[in-house]
C-alpha cells in the first residue's frame, strides 16, 4: 500500500522539521512516562525513598486486593453499558440530523454542546436534577404520583452516572457519523427508491453496512474513553479523601499513587489498564476484518 | 538577510533563557520558600505574617504559596520527589510521622537544644504530636478542639435552653430530635437536630469512642480498637439518631446541599472545629458554640495541630528554622489569633483578649477548656490508608443504604489491622 506522496529532496529535511516537535514530545512525554510507569510497576515506591525492586509482586497484589478487583468490575460494568450506548444512541441521532430541516444548524449544536461545556460544570447541574429530596427529576416523579428515587445511591448510581457520560458523549458520535453518513453516494439510495425500498429497508441494507467504517472507529474511540472515565464520575459520585460510592479503576490508580503512596501499586494497575484496553484494541480489529464494508 | 534575522533572533532567546537561569537573588539576600494549604483570607494573613518577619529579618525574604486542600498534598509530594521541595511547609499532624519516617524532615532538635525557652508558653498537648525519639522535626502553629456549634435562632425558636457546659450524649440526642422539624408536613424533614461528617474520625465518632470508654487504636498503633463493646455503642448512638430518631442527616441527605447542613441553615447543631467559625459567620448565622457532650465514660473531644516543617534539603535552614521561631511568637501568633480561623498554640495569646474577645462575639473559651479532656488525633503512619479503610467502609451505612453496622465493622477492622501490619 501506498499513501499519498514521496517527500523529494528539500522537503525532506521540512518534513522532518515539522515533525520533530511532535515526535519529541510523544518520545519524552507520552513513551517516556509509560516507560517510567512500566519500569516503577516492578517496584516498591513512597515517592520520597529510593524504589525498591519487587518483580512481579505488585501484579500478584492485585488478584488479591478486594478494592482494585471491585474498581475493575466497575469499569466492566460501565463501559459494557457506556459503548453500545454511545454509538446506538449517536448513530440514532445523526440520521435524524442527516437531513434538512429547519434549523438544522441549531439542533446539531445543541447536541454537540455537552462536548466543549465543562464536565464540572455541567456535572454540579447533574447534581441538581438527580439530587434526592430536592432534584428536578424526583420533583417531576413526585408530582406524576410515582415515588422518589435515591439516583445516586450505590444501587442506582452507575445507572445514572452512565446516561450522564453517554449524554456527554453523544454530540462526538453524531459529528463522527454525520461525516460518514454524508459520505454515502446519494444514487444508492435514489435507486433503492425506485425498486421500492422502505425508509427502513435503506436504513438496513444500505446505511448500515456502508457507515461500519465509522462505527467501527466510534466503538473504538468510546471503549478508550470509557477506560479512562473519571470526571463526571468523580464530580457525581466522589465521597472522602478520593473515594466514590462507585469507583472505577482511574479511581483505584490516583489513590493508591496520592493517598496511599503506593507508587509502585498504582503503576502496575495503570499498566494493567493499558494492557486490557490493548488486547481489546486486537479483538476490535480482527472483527474489523470480518465486519467492516469498504467501499 | 531573512537568515541573519533569524540566527540573531534564535541567539536572543538563547539569552535571555541563560539570564532567566542566573540566581534571581543579589548577594547577601537569602530567599526561603513556603508552601501551605489555606484559602485566600489566609493567604493575606500570612502575607502580613511574613511582612513582620521581614521588618524584623532584614536580608531575609519569604515567598509564600497557598494552594487548597486537595492540591496541596499533590503538589508538595511531587516537589519532594522531584527533590526541589520548599524550605518550609504545613503539614497536619495525623500526616507526619509519614514524612518524618521517610526522612524527608530537617531534625530541628539542635536548634531547640541552642534555644530551649522557645517552646514556653507553648501548650504542652500541641508539642506532643512532634515529638520523635530523635527530637521535633517540626513545630505547632495552632491547634483546633472539636467542639459543638448550635443554631442561636432555631433553638429560640422552639423554646429550648442552649447546650450547657456538662451536657450528656442523651442530652445531645433528645435536643437533636426535638429540633428536627418537618415544617410543611410533607414528609421531607426540613430542619435536622444534628448532622457532621462521619467519615473521618476527627468531627466526631473518635470523641463519642473516647467519651463512651473506648479508644480507637492501641498504644503501641498495632491494634484497630473501634470494634471494641464500648465503641459500638458509640457507633449504635449515631445510627440510632440517624435511622431511629431521623433527627442526623444522612450523607446522601447532606450532599444535597454542599455537605455541610449547619451552613446551609438546615441543620440546629454540628460538631466542628475553629476553622468553620468564619464562613459560619459569613453565611449570616446565629450561632454560638458549646463543648462536646459528657459520656457513659468521660467527657472527650478531639485536639489536632497544623504545624510547619522544614525540607531536609532546605539550602537555608538557619533562615527556615528563624521563620518557624517567629510563627510561634506572639507577634505572629497575635496575627494567627485575629484571622480567627484556629486557636493560638502560645498560651499567653490564647488567653488573651486578643483571642477570646473577636468581632465574630462567639464564646471563645469553649475552644481552650475544651483541651482539659481532649485526646490528640492519633498520630502514626499509614494514617491516610487506615482512615480509608474505615471511613470508605462505614459509608454506605451513613449513605443510608442497606447495610449492617455490626457486621460491617466486623468486615473492615481486619482490613484496618493489614494497613497498620504493612506500615509497621
Amino acid at each position: 500500500m501506498e499513501f499519498g506522496l514521496k517527500p523529494l529532496g528539500r522537503e525532506k529535511f521540512w518534513l522532518w522539521a515539522l515533525l520533530a516537535p511532535t515526535i519529541f514530545g510523544l518520545v519524552f512525554s507520552a513513551f517516556g512516562a509509560l516507560l517510567a510507569t512500566l519500569a516503577l510497576s516492578f517496584t516498591r515506591w513512597d515517592l520520597f525513598t529510593s524504589p525498591v525492586w519487587a518483580g512481579l509482586s505488585n501484579y500478584f497484589d492485585l488478584f488479591t486486593d478486594e478494592k482494585f478487583l471491585k474498581s475493575l468490575a466497575n469499569t466492566a460494568k460501565f463501559s459494557s453499558l457506556y459503548v453500545p450506548g454511545v454509538v446506538i444512541i449517536s448513530l440514532l441521532i445523526a440520521v435524524l440530523m442527516n437531513r434538512k430541516i429547519k434549523g438544522i444548524g441549531l439542533f446539531r449544536t445543541m447536541y454537540y454542546l455537552p462536548c466543549v461545556t465543562s464536565a464540572v460544570a455541567t456535572a454540579l447541574v447533574w447534581n441538581m436534577i438527580y439530587g434526592k429530596d430536592t432534584g428536578i427529576l424526583n420533583f417531576v416523579l413526585t408530582h406524576i404520583g410515582l415515588q422518589p428515587v435515591c439516583w445516586l445511591c450505590t444501587d442506582h448510581a452507575m445507572s445514572s452516572v452512565i446516561i450522564v457520560n453517554i449524554w456527554g458523549a453523544i454530540g462526538e458520535g453524531m459529528i463522527i457519523f454525520l461525516a460518514g453518513l454524508t459520505a454515502i453516494p446519494r444514487e444508492y439510495y435514489e435507486a433503492s427508491e425506485m425498486d421500492g425500498a422502505s425508509g427502513l429497508q435503506q436504513f438496513f441494507k444500505i446505511t448500515l453496512p456502508l457507515i461500519t467504517p465509522s462505527i467501527f472507529f466510534q466503538t473504538l474511540m468510546s471503549t478508550i474513553n470509557a477506560f479512562q472515565a473519571y470526571d463526571y464520575i468523580y464530580m457525581l459520585t466522589r465521597r472522602g479523601q478520593g473515594d466514590s460510592s462507585i469507583p472505577v479503576v482511574v479511581f483505584s490508580i490516583y489513590r493508591n499513587a496520592w493517598h496511599f503512596n503506593n507508587y509502585g501499586g498504582a503503576s502496575a494497575q495503570a499498566i494493567e489498564l493499558t494492557v486490557i484496553v490493548a488486547l481489546l484494541m486486537i479483538v476490535y480489529f480482527w472483527l474489523e476484518k470480518k465486519l467492516v464494508v469498504y467501499e | 538577510m531573512k537568515k541573519v534575522l533569524f540566527s540573531l533572533a534564535t541567539v536572543a532567546i538563547l539569552l535571555l533563557n541563560a539570564c532567566s537561569m542566573l540566581p534571581g537573588g543579589t548577594s547577601g539576600k537569602t530567599e526561603i520558600s513556603m508552601m501551605m494549604w489555606g484559602d485566600p483570607a489566609e493567604l493575606d494573613v500570612w502575607n502580613q505574617i511574613v511582612d513582620d518577619f521581614e521588618s524584623a529579618n532584614p536580608g531575609i525574604t519569604v515567598n509564600v504559596e497557598v494552594s487548597e486542600w486537595d492540591s496541596y498534598w499533590t503538589k508538595l509530594k511531587t516537589l519532594l520527589a522531584a527533590n526541589t521541595p520548599p524550605d518550609i511547609f504545613a503539614i497536619d499532624a495525623p500526616y507526619y510521622l509519614d514524612y518524618q519516617s521517610k526522612g524527608v524532615l530537617l531534625n530541628i532538635q539542635p536548634y531547640i537544644d541552642e534555644n530551649p525557652a522557645v517552646l514556653d508558653g507553648v501548650y504542652p498537648q500541641t508539642l506532643t504530636a512532634y515529638q520523635t525519639p530523635d527530637g521535633y522535626f517540626g513545630l505547632p502553629r495552632d491547634f483546633q478542639t472539636i467542639v459543638v456549634f448550635y443554631n442561636k435562632d432555631m433553638f429560640d425558636a422552639a423554646g429550648l435552653p442552649y447546650p450547657s457546659a456538662d451536657w450528656t450524649y442523651a442530652d445531645l440526642r433528645a435536643t437533636a430530635k426535638s429540633l428536627t422539624l418537618d415544617s410543611n408536613g410533607d414528609g421531607v424533614i426540613d430542619q435536622y437536630g444534628f448532622a457532621t461528617d462521619l467519615w473521618d474520625m476527627e468531627l466526631f465518632w473518635s470523641s463519642a469512642i473516647w467519651a463512651y470508654g473506648g479508644d480507637v487504636l492501641s498504644a503501641d498503633h498495632t491494634r484497630t480498637l473501634v470494634g471494641s463493646p464500648e465503641a459500638r455503642q458509640a457507633w449504635q448512638f449515631a445510627y440510632d439518631m440517624m435511622f431511629v430518631d431521623k433527627s442526623w442527616a444522612d450523607t446522601t441527605t447532606a450532599g444535597q446541599y454542599g455537605g455541610d447542613l449547619f451552613l446551609a441553615g438546615k441543620a440546629a447543631m454540628t460538631t466542628i472545629g475553629h476553622w468553620s467559625v468564619p464562613s459560619y459567620a459569613e453565611a449570616g448565622l446565629n450561632f454560638d458554640v458549646a463543648p462536646m457532650p459528657v459520656g457513659p465514660a468521660r467527657q472527650a473531644t478531639s485536639v489536632n495541630s497544623a504545624g510547619f516543617v522544614i525540607a531536609k534539603g532546605s539550602k537555608n535552614p538557619d533562615a527556615a528554622w528563624k521563620f518557624l521561631q517567629f510563627v510561634i511568637s506572639p507577634a505572629a501568633q497575635t496575627r494567627l489569633a485575629e484571622m480567627g480561623f484556629a486557636c493560638p498554640v502560645l498560651q499567653s495569646v490564647a488567653e488573651s483578649p486578643i483571642f477570646l474577645k473577636q468581632a465574630i462575639d462567639i464564646n471563645q473559651q469553649v475552644f481552650l477548656d475544651s483541651l482539659e479532656f481532649a485526646h490528640m488525633k492519633p498520630v502514626f503512619k499509614g494514617y491516610d490508608e487506615w482512615a480509608a479503610v474505615i471511613g470508605d467502609g462505614m459509608a454506605p451505612i451513613w449513605a443510608g443504604e442497606d447495610a449492617d453496622l455490626n457486621a460491617t465493622l466486623d468486615d473492615i477492622i481486619p482490613q484496618a489491622d493489614d494497613v497498620l501490619t504493612n506500615n509497621k
